[in-house]
């Protein structure tokens, strides 16, 4: 990434707008929260977010609305229709209809990682197809958290959910990968494409900065430690989230003009271990015995991962 | 029949122990049946959870609005609107309030039964406040007709996956609590016979009024979650040196910069996470327990 265009070098340059109003009922210590709290400062209000069913549904519970922008709320699948529809109408409007430049606005879809890798998933790659102008917002807590932490195809590999748990015959808990969805979207090479973290809004901000100023699809996915569903105090919900980027398990990265650069690399990646250990999904792997293969197959990825850049 | 309901939070393991006290009940050789109900909110947000113990067949299905006995986890739900914890209640039903307060301070109108299991719990587990082995021991005391090895048979099976010592924890917890509350009759009640409702038909509504639309940009502001906390950050003034770490990092930002920069706590909707007080680099945002009843 060019250091030019950071536009944000310190904690004071975030933008002291809040664009999310207090009294959600989310819960406490939601990662993926603090990723669009970090990512809407930078967008500012003028935005109408598609939001998919999930988690973040809570954010407007009739009659209330934690948003100063619009916010629709469509099915799992549907969020993605729901922008290309939006977009064209206000298209339409300031092309035919007199709507002045300065009503139009930032057509965003948020959505978890359950409706990105599954549900909505066609929907998406048709979008990223047309080419359609809008901002991704992809909260990743792996799983189905809303309805009790069900499996997704973003849950990774030796995570225990709701419907993968630990058992006699299956002792990893989840025995398949987590989908690569960065890999998926860049191979249809989207305008910009990025991984966040909460943990670091600087990076984050500077993501979206630069995102708001191009056109066409703009993906995030945003890694979101889940207090409920990882099962981890919701105080240790950035220690978490620190440990996601130290151990390498979690990339921070960005596409963007047909290039894939880290802009926050861990300088000595600990080991997966040290981020497994401190979630009950993983609990198993460590308890009543090690699960030393399981955890050996996980730290083998990331290291796969990361030989391919080192 | 008993009816047992009871309130807490997201997170303290009240529908836990609903499934304790009921198993526990099944294995004194009663029937049971137990349940949640919440809301799509999360961890935090008041939950409620019932139990039905009887000697015979239960054919009574859906939540219990006249319990006779009422378990509350969380003391600050007490005036909650939403949570509503005694709504139902009747002179004669037994009141219990996880509290360090004297009964009197906690109702006028209804005689409770109090003790502290927020110490007991933060003693044995670890330091968490989960509420699940606690309360379901205090149900089964309370109805004086649950053995004690029914209760911590029921303990073992209904947390599996937790570390074996967390589970003796928990176990030593129930044990203690049982032996610490004293049961009470329970009066009979005259079953009513159950009668049919008439059916309803829904009605049709244009669309206009059928979707829901809100006009007022961040009102949710006006739901307060400020009564989720079970612990309140302070901020040392005297030590803070505006790095605004702690600005940064509060998910629900609940934390703005007064017009000096120093960073001031919303009370009203901070929800406790205590990110803040675990994040700040000079560790200058101390934790305090909440107690007493939210107004």
């Amino acid at each position: 990434m060019t250091t030019s265009t950071n536009v944000h070098k310190k904690i004071k340059d975030l933008h002291p707008n809040e664009a999310i109003a207090p009294g959600t009922g989310l819960c406490a210590g939601c990662g993926g929260l603090e990723g669009l709290r970090l990512g809407l400062k930078e967008l500012g209000d003028d935005f109408l977010i598609c939001n998919a069913a999930g988690c973040f549904t809570l954010l407007s519970v009739y009659p209330f609305t934690p948003l100063k922008g619009s916010w629709l709320y469509t099915t799992m699948g549907g969020s993605v229709p729901a922008a290309q529809g939006v977009r064209d109408a206000l298209d339409i409007r300031m092309r035919y209809r007199g709507l002045e430049k300065k009503e139009d606005l930032n057509v965003i879809v948020v959505a978890g990682d359950g409706s990105s890798n599954d549900i909505g998933f066609g929907a998406t790659s048709a979008a990223i197809h047309r080419g359609l102008d809008f901002i991704y917002f992809c909260y990743d807590n792996e799983a189905y958290g809303n309805t009790g932490f069900q499996l997704s195809a973003a849950s990774p590999y030796g995570s225990a959910t709701q419907t993968t748990p630990s058992t006699d015959v299956h002792e990893a808990g989840t025995e398949i990968n987590k989908k690569n969805l960065f890999e998926i979207w860049k191979a249809q090479k989207p305008a910009y494409l990025a991984t966040v973290s909460p943990r670091e809004p600087i990076d984050l901000s500077n993501k979206f900065a630069r995102a708001k100023e191009l056109k066409g699809p703009r993906m995030f996915i945003c890694m979101s430690p889940c207090p409920t569903g990882w099962g981890f105090e919701p105080k240790e919900m950035q220690e978490i989230a620190k440990l996601a980027v130290d151990t390498g398990i979690f990339p921070v990265k960005e596409y963007f003009e047909g290039e894939v650069v880290h802009t926050v690399r861990p300088r000595k990646r600990l080991p997966a271990e040290k981020f497994l250990e401190r979630q009950k999904r993983f609990h198993h792997l460590f308890e009543p015995h090690r699960q030393d293969e399981v955890i050996g197959q996980i730290q083998k990825r990331v290291d796969d991962y990361w030989r391919q850049y080192e | 029949m008993w009816r047992i309901r009871m309130h807490g939070r997201g997170g303290q393991g009240i529908k836990t122990a609903s499934q304790i006290l009921g198993s526990a009940g099944f294995y004194s050789g009663f029937q049971a049946q137990d349940f949640p109900l919440y809301g799509a909110e999360r961890r935090g947000a008041p939950v409620i959870a019932f139990t039905r113990i009887s000697k015979d067949a239960i054919l009574e299905r859906g939540p219990i609005s006249s319990p006779d006995i009422i378990l509350i986890g969380d003391e600050t739900l007490l005036n909650d609107p939403q949570s509503a914890p005694l709504c139902g209640a009747e002179p004669t039903t037994i009141i219990f309030v996880n509290s360090n307060h004297r009964p009197k301070e906690l109702s006028q109108k209804f005689e409770v039964i109090t003790a502290n299991l927020t110490d007991l719990c933060l003693q044995r587990l670890n330091g968490r406040t989960i509420y699940s082995s606690a309360l379901s021991a205090v149900g089964a005391r309370l109805l004086g007709t649950i053995e004690l090895e029914d209760l911590l048979q029921a303990v073992e099976d209904e947390l599996p996956g937790v570390s074996s010592q967390m589970l003796k924890g928990n176990l030593d917890l129930a044990r203690e609590v049982f032996e610490m509350v004293q049961p009470v009759a329970i009066p009979q009640r005259v079953e009513k016979a159950l009668t049919a409702k008439p059916l309803v038909f829904p009605q049709h509504l244009p669309v206009v009024d059928g979707a829901p639309i809100i006009l007022d940009p961040g009102n949710m502001a006006l739901r307060k979650t400020g009564n989720w906390r079970v612990e309140r950050p302070e901020i040392d003034y005297d030590h803070c040196n505006k790095c605004l770490i702690c600005y940064a990092r509060c998910p629900d930002g609940v934390i703005s910069l007064a017009p000096d920069g120093r960073p001031e706590i919303d009370y009203d909707h901070c929800k406790g996470c205590l990110i803040c007080a675990q994040e700040c680099p000079g560790h200058f945002i101390k934790t305090v327990r909440e107690t007493g009843i939210f107004p």
